[in-house]
């Protein structure tokens, strides 16, 4: 289920939150496991198993593991058999075809794929549970001993099929204690609506304009919009990507949980080593801190360092589809990162702060382009049609045609894709008096006309995608 | 409690209102079976069965319900399409707003131009052309004829070239209405403002033109009698728009005199005396009045006709309001949907040597996407 859409909205939502509150605590795990699992089931009943399975053998390793504590060896067994068994769920349903159709690519052979569709949320499950196994094996968590309260934190629905990817030491606490307070229900809805208007009012929207040029023909594409159509897949993926991560931690503080923030306004990073702090932080910290520090991080000498970045990012790339674009995506900025790390990261510092951010996000959304289009020969047409190489002009009237249709929405993105919203916010609430009162009030009465107009574009739903779906 | 936060549980309580309250409208409206506005069924209450349910089919359907039954749905749709043309919103689902309240729809890159032209060429190879006078009429559309009428900056499509291209490669003699289309622009409406159709006085140029290319002589439009039947058509580009306040059409319907009509519809077996069927006034797609809308074959005879010819016409909806002209020149006209009609006209007019000549007509904006195609070789 996609928490956009009229059934979401309208029927599971007030009838899992109405139940949720009603019920006394000891039911309250119970119920959010109920209203998860029928969340999962939704809409692809059988991969159910595969979430079952899964959350099932690392529970086991974990009680396993906890038995045999002492023993280093034995834990590592539990470990390994963990981390493979998710492995290899993860790289057969994910990503079989695209070694099929690699090896038929490389020796020309004629395999079948297996054409199996992606089981939604695997890419972030699998994560959760092998960073619970691996933070057991390094002992900074307990052991969970009930089967159902390990499945509740794997399955939770805010979270499970686009992230944040949330650890089980975060939320350990609160699966078993948690205080419902009014004033974090309330400050929740109001992120949970934040995230509904990013998704439905803006990231639809400039995701449609990019469906518009990314199907134009070559001869119809000018530079110019071949930019704003780059530009619209960067506020697409960025908005999508963040309101779907706001609308699970609003409905995690409903649900008396805090989970960790996911975002922090990447487009106004000023290097591409800023933006990937700013960027997916649940991402980037689950690799810096399961692979990039074991594998010795920056202590070990620039080799052992460089190629420690270039296993991340390859596997950064690899998270994010399976196909040779998501690989060549975090290359890209495996070798960026490095490039700053050792050729010209202090120069860059010395550099005007708006130099440093036209740097930074040139590169990221060239970085999208690669990121957008899957087919190679596309990615390399549409690369030349944003330098002119295709013999297309430099700019013409279908991309003003663009902005002024889509003017709007384009505006509102950028302006939202920096920290403008929390300023006004804290602005407004120190106003005091009259003021006060008149701009809080239009704030609100806003509010309730976004929510109308959200409303108004699910029901006539033209254009309204789930991303994560290769995830 | 500050004022701001007061006011922020105020915010909270509205979301929660807005919600709970839509929900309980959902459940308490009555559901209707059919949309009068987007001319079609609405979802039914899907029928749970294990297949379904595990192959997730059951919980699309149940989606498309919940959609479908919304409460006020049409006020959101408005809504929505008031909101987009007021933030610059020229083009609703491949509707561009234009200049003097017309809504003209876009017309899409073709990709079915082969298929079209094999099937058309072979058509055509396998008549009679000794017997047999055949003509090709691709009518251009609004976005065509009133490309100034288009919103600033919004890119042109070229829909001449495609009828080029399909003209020079079926052989079949073309008859290419554009020119008289152009000529009479200034001194009538050639189509609605708020549907797809070309109007009568569109089709009227249409009409001139065909018989200019076959020698007939063309009734002046003053000799036909003339009906406006309604001033309230709100067409299909006026459903995509839902823009309820745009202003509505006027339809005008033409007679003439002299003829004396039989009109068989062959497969419900009705037979009448007219062209018209008033009775779709009442409903909200009115230019279904022009030939009682979908048939598989109609049959028109005119016992005051001008000629002792028998027409041939494959067609889509953009015929069905040039009939009335026509019908003025020939002794029998057999119309066909090739939608439904499944023998073939080719077989027909093998069994049927009367005919004398076939006219295949379609508009330049579905032929694209027309599944009658199939049904004409």
């Amino acid at each position: 289920m996609v928490f956009s859409s009229i059934p979401f909205l309208f029927f599971f939502f007030p009838i899992c939150f109405i139940l949720y509150y009603a019920v006394p605590f000891s039911w309250k795990n119970g119920i959010l496991l109920l209203f998860s699992l029928i969340f999962y089931t939704w809409g692809e009943p059988r991969y159910i198993v595969i979430l079952l399975f899964a959350t099932g053998v690392d529970y086991i390793n974990g009680r396993l593991m906890e038995r045999y504590g002492t023993d280093k060896k034995i834990r590592t067994v539990f470990l390994c058999s963990s981390v493979v068994i998710n492995l290899s769920v993860l790289a057969f349903f994910k990503y079989a075809d695209f070694i099929i159709s690699t090896i038929n690519m490389i020796f020309g052979t004629q395999i079948k794929p297996l054409g199996l569709s992606l089981p939604v949320g695997i890419s972030f499950y699998t994560f959760q549970t092998m960073s619970y196994i691996i933070d057991l094996y390094r002992g900074t968590i307990q052991a969970e001993h009930s089967y159902p309260r390990y499945l509740t934190y794997v399955s939770m629905f805010p979270q499970l099929v686009a992230g944040p990817i949330v650890r089980f030491a975060d939320v350990q606490k609160e699966i078993y204690a948690r205080h419902i307070d009014g004033e974090e229900v309330r400050r929740g809805i109001l992120r949970f609506m934040m995230g509904l208007f990013k998704k439905v009012l803006i990231a639809n929207q400039v995701g449609a304009l990019w469906e518009e040029i990314s199907s134009l023909g070559a001869g119809q594409t000018s530079v110019a919009t071949a930019w704003l159509g780059a530009l619209s897949f960067t506020l697409q993926l960025y908005f999508d990507f963040s309101a779907y991560s706001d609308m699970a931690i609003g409905m995690g503080q409903m649900l008396g949980f805090h989970f960790n923030e996911n975002f922090n306004y990447p487009l106004t990073a000023v290097s591409v080593t800023d933006f990937w702090r700013r960027w997916h932080i649940s991402l980037s910290t689950w690799f810096r801190d399961y692979v990039y520090i074991p594998l010795g991080g920056n202590r070990r000498g620039i080799a052992k360092h460089l190629r420690n970045i270039a296993v991340v990012w390859f596997l950064t790339g690899l998270w994010h589809g399976a196909s040779w674009n998501f690989v060549l995506w975090g290359v890209y900025y495996g070798i960026l990162l490095a490039l700053e790390k050792y050729v010209w990261g202090i120069r860059l510092e010395k550099l005007p702060g708006w130099l440093r951010h036209a740097y930074a996000l040139f590169i990221i959304v060239f970085g999208f382009v690669i990121f957008a289009i899957t087919d190679a020969g596309k990615l390399i047409t549409y690369i030349g049609l944003l330098f002119g190489l295709k013999g297309n002009c430099a700019a013409d009237s279908r991309c003003l045609w663009y902005l002024y249709n889509y003017g709007v929405e384009l505006t509102a993105a950028c302006v939202l894709a920096c920290p403008v919203y929390p300023w006004i916010r804290r602005k407004s609430e120190q106003l005091k008096g009259g003021v006060g009162i008149l701009v809080s009030g239009i704030g609100y009465m806003m509010g309730a006309a976004l929510l109308l107009l959200s409303v108004a574009y699910l029901v006539n739903d033209t254009y309204n995608p789930f991303l994560y779906f290769r995830f | 409690m500050s004022i701001q936060d007061k006011i922020r549980k105020i915010t909270v309580i509205l979301y929660c209102v807005i919600i709970l309250g839509l929900t309980v409208l959902f459940f308490v409206f009555p559901k209707e079976e059919f949309s009068q506005n987007e001319n079609r069924y609405l979802a039914k209450f899907p029928e749970l069965s294990r297949e379904t349910y595990m192959s997730g089919e059951y919980m699309d359907a149940l989606s498309e319900w919940f959609s479908d039954h919304f409460p006020m749905r049409d006020w959101f749709m408005g809504y929505k399409t008031a909101f987009e043309i007021a933030t610059g919103r020229r083009e609703i689902g491949g509707v561009y707003i234009a200049k003097d309240d017309y809504l003209i729809e876009g017309y899409a890159t073709p990709v079915n131009t082969q298929r079209i032209c094999d099937t058309f060429r072979k058509f055509y190879e396998k008549t009679d052309k000794s017997t047999v006078d055949t003509n090709l009429m691709l009518i251009p559309t609004a976005v065509t004829i009133y490309r100034d009428k288009l919103p600033a900056l919004a890119p042109k499509a070229d829909q001449t070239a495609t009828a080029k291209e399909i003209y020079d490669r079926t052989g079949i003699p073309a008859i290419d209405c554009s020119g008289k289309l152009y000529e009479a622009a200034p001194s009538g409406q050639l189509y609605y403002r708020t549907d797809h159709h070309w109007t009568t006085f569109g089709a009227y140029q249409g009409y001139v033109a065909y018989c200019e290319a076959k020698d007939l002589i063309p009734v002046p439009l003053e000799d036909f009698s003339s009906q406006k039947v309604t001033e309230e058509f709100a067409g299909t580009l006026y459903s995509k728009v839902n823009d309820y306040h745009h202003v509505k059409d006027d339809i005008v319907v033409y007679t003439h005199p002299d003829d004396r009509l039989t009109v068989t519809y062959t497969d419900t077996g009705e037979v009448t005396d007219s062209l018209y069927n008033m009775e779709y006034l009442a409903e909200k797609d009115k230019y279904s009045l022009f030939l009682n809308n979908i048939h598989t074959l109609v049959e028109i005879e005119n016992a005051n006709a001008q000629s002792e010819d028998v027409l041939v016409l494959i067609k889509d909806s953009y015929a069905n309001s040039m009939v009335p002209f026509l019908a003025h020149h020939y002794r029998k006209i057999y119309v066909f949907d090739t939608r439904y009609y499944k023998q073939g006209p080719s077989d027909f007019l093998a069994k049927h040597s009367e005919v004398t000549d076939v006219l295949i007509l379609y508009n330049m904006n579905t032929l694209d996407n027309d599944s009658g195609i199939r049904g004409i070789y």
